[in-house]
């Protein structure tokens, strides 16, 4: 009897998992592992679970042929059901050969105690970006799309601030980034739940409409967005749908909108990305083709149910068939305000934070670098 | 020609009439011989009312003076059942008024629903204080973002069932973007 209370109360103990996290950067990879350390990360029992509480950090190394803008792990304690996995991705990276970046990583995963031997974690190259936006790695989450689309946007973004500093000196460009941060902080935000498949509205929210979207349609956009439509009821927004229409001369092979939400006082917010449901999506040049997904959002602030009152779409990725992307420009953001609505790019956001630590003088000298 | 109905007929018959009635009525009368047929029968039945009065034996002072004692005695019984204070007091008092208030209340909750929170089934995905979460059930699992002011943390959402967190690492100095993808 004592030796199981003993055994039980050992099962309860924190157990580190130092020694037990399987790192896998591939063949070939363009990085190589030069260091890690599991910190204080350690594994306990929860019922019938094992709580994994990662707080780790790697050092990666570009072994490869060209200079990294950004890179996506994949982390993984168990593929079959909710909390078994995540992601960790770092965009706007300008590492040259031979130099060394770190990678941390803070994640809390499950797994079922019934799983025995082997390791705990396994951590998975899941794409490398280069500078000429070609990419490594198995690309199980689209990070190759994604990494890519950062890098636009970092070069987009870039640009914008150097035009400023060309223009306007040091002192247009400190204003810029005063207004840059001045935006962020203002800028309105909803806290979004998002439920999978649920398969009725609960009668709880009360009568259920038809909403029609609205549309920024950018000129410059190869996609133009027809007719869309979500079903709302209370602060839920379930099932939207948008027809869009490839107006470029290249087929298209994905898609991704933005989508705004109004609330009763006609203040705007980003309630999510709405990316085409359809994998293998083929749109050529003048077709139309629908992009939809079967889930609900809900939409609160400070605790507290939010109405949704209209709903205004925008297209805000594609990609054509031959891999290459297009993500709107800044005179399309600030044309139509969406620069007050929509979260800074992460290379803004490195910049604003690189100034806010580091001052004028360091931002000027990093816009000026290549 | 409108015809005085029979209540005032036979108070008329018996010079019962106020002056204004009495004089109407004899108007009618002047021309109208079927409702001087009426009275001139009422009268007839007024003649006849004394000797049947002494026709029957009955003593009317004396059942005159036992409906009034019965009267009385139901009266009397009346007092006795009821209770001595009044009404309106103390805790009966207080009940009714908790009733009204109660009444109000269902009311005005009936009229001004408040905001209802729907059950949440299925995988749940969502941004927390500390980072992203998601959840099924009693299983959840978190991406954090430890030693990151709060404030500093951009999160976006992704209709087909994701959370992403992105903010600038304090020790790396680089962005960096976690996310959870239920697919």
């Amino acid at each position: 009897m004592l030796a199981l209370l003993g055994a039980g109360a050992a099962l309860a103990q924190d157990v580190p998992i130092e020694g037990r996290v399987n790192i896998n950067l591939g063949k070939d990879s363009p990085v190589a592992l030069v260091g890690m350390s599991t910190g204080d990360s350690h594994s306990s029992s929860r019922g019938a679970a094992l709580v994994l509480d990662l707080h780790m950090a790697l050092t990666l190394r570009n072994t490869g042929a060209s200079r990294i803008h950004g890179v996506a792990l994949r982390v993984v304690s168990q593929e079959i059901t909710v909390g078994g996995k995540g992601s960790v991705s770092i965009p706007s990276l300008n590492i040259g050969l031979g130099e060394s970046f770190p990678i941390r990583i803070d994640m809390q995963l499950m797994r079922p105690t019934q799983v025995a031997g082997g390791p705990l974690v396994d951590v998975n190259l899941d794409g490398v970006l280069f500078e000429d936006l070609s990419c490594y790695g198995p690309d199980r989450l689209s990070s190759c799309r994604t990494l890519t689309a950062w890098d636009l946007e970092a070069q987009r973004d870039r640009e914008h601030f150097k035009h400023i500093l060309a223009q306007a000196g040091p002192k247009g460009l400190r204003q810029a980034m005063l207004d840059s941060i001045g935006r962020q902080s203002a800028r309105p935000q909803l806290d979004v739940r998002v439920l999978r498949a649920p398969a009725v509205t609960s009668a709880a929210l009360g009568p259920v409409h038809t909403e029609q979207f609205a549309f920024l349609d950018f000129p410059d956009s190869p996609l133009q967005p027809l007719d869309g439509w979500a079903q709302v009821a209370g602060n839920e927004a379930r099932s939207p749908r948008i027809q869009v229409r490839n107006r470029s001369a290249q087929t298209i092979k994905y898609v991704e909108l933005g989508w705004l939400v109004s609330d009763p006082g006609g203040q705007q917010y980003l309630a999510a990305s709405l990316p085409a449901s359809d994998p293998a999506l083929y749109l050529p040049a003048g077709k139309t083709a629908r992009v939809e997904q079967d889930t609900a959002l809900r939409f609160t602030r400070a605790g507290q149910p939010v109405s949704i009152q209209g709903a205004v779409g925008f297209v805000s990725r594609v990609q054509f068939a031959d891999g290459k992307l297009w993500v709107p420009s800044r005179a399309d953001l600030e044309r139509d305000s969406l620069v007050k609505v929509l979260p800074a790019s992460a290379e803004e956001q490195r910049l604003n934070d690189l100034y806010l630590k580091r001052g004028l003088d360091a931002l000027v000298q990093e816009l000026k670098k290549n | 020609m409108k015809h005085p109905d029979q209540e005032t007929l036979a108070l008329h018959a018996g010079g019962d009439l106020g002056p204004i009635a009495r004089w109407r009525a004899r108007r009618h009368l002047a021309r109208c011989a079927q409702c001087r047929e009426e009275v001139a029968g009422f009268d007839q039945y007024r003649q006849l009312l004394p000797s049947l009065d002494d026709s029957q034996d009955v003593h009317w002072s004396r059942l005159a003076a036992e409906m009034k004692a019965n009267i009385r005695l139901g009266l009397a019984a009346g007092e006795c059942v009821s209770v001595a204070g009044p009404i309106w007091s103390g805790a009966r008092v207080g009940v009714a008024l908790a009733s009204v208030a109660v009444l109000l209340a269902t009311g005005v909750v009936l009229e001004h629903p408040g905001p209802t929170v729907a059950r949440e089934t299925g995988v749940v995905v969502q941004a927390t204080a500390d980072g992203v979460q998601v959840r099924e059930g009693g299983q959840s699992m978190g991406l954090m973002h430890s030693g990151t002011n709060k404030e500093a943390v951009t999160y976006q959402v992704g209709a087909q069932g994701s959370v992403e967190a992105r903010y600038v690492d304090a020790e790396t100095g680089y962005v960096t973007v976690n996310k959870v993808d239920v697919e």
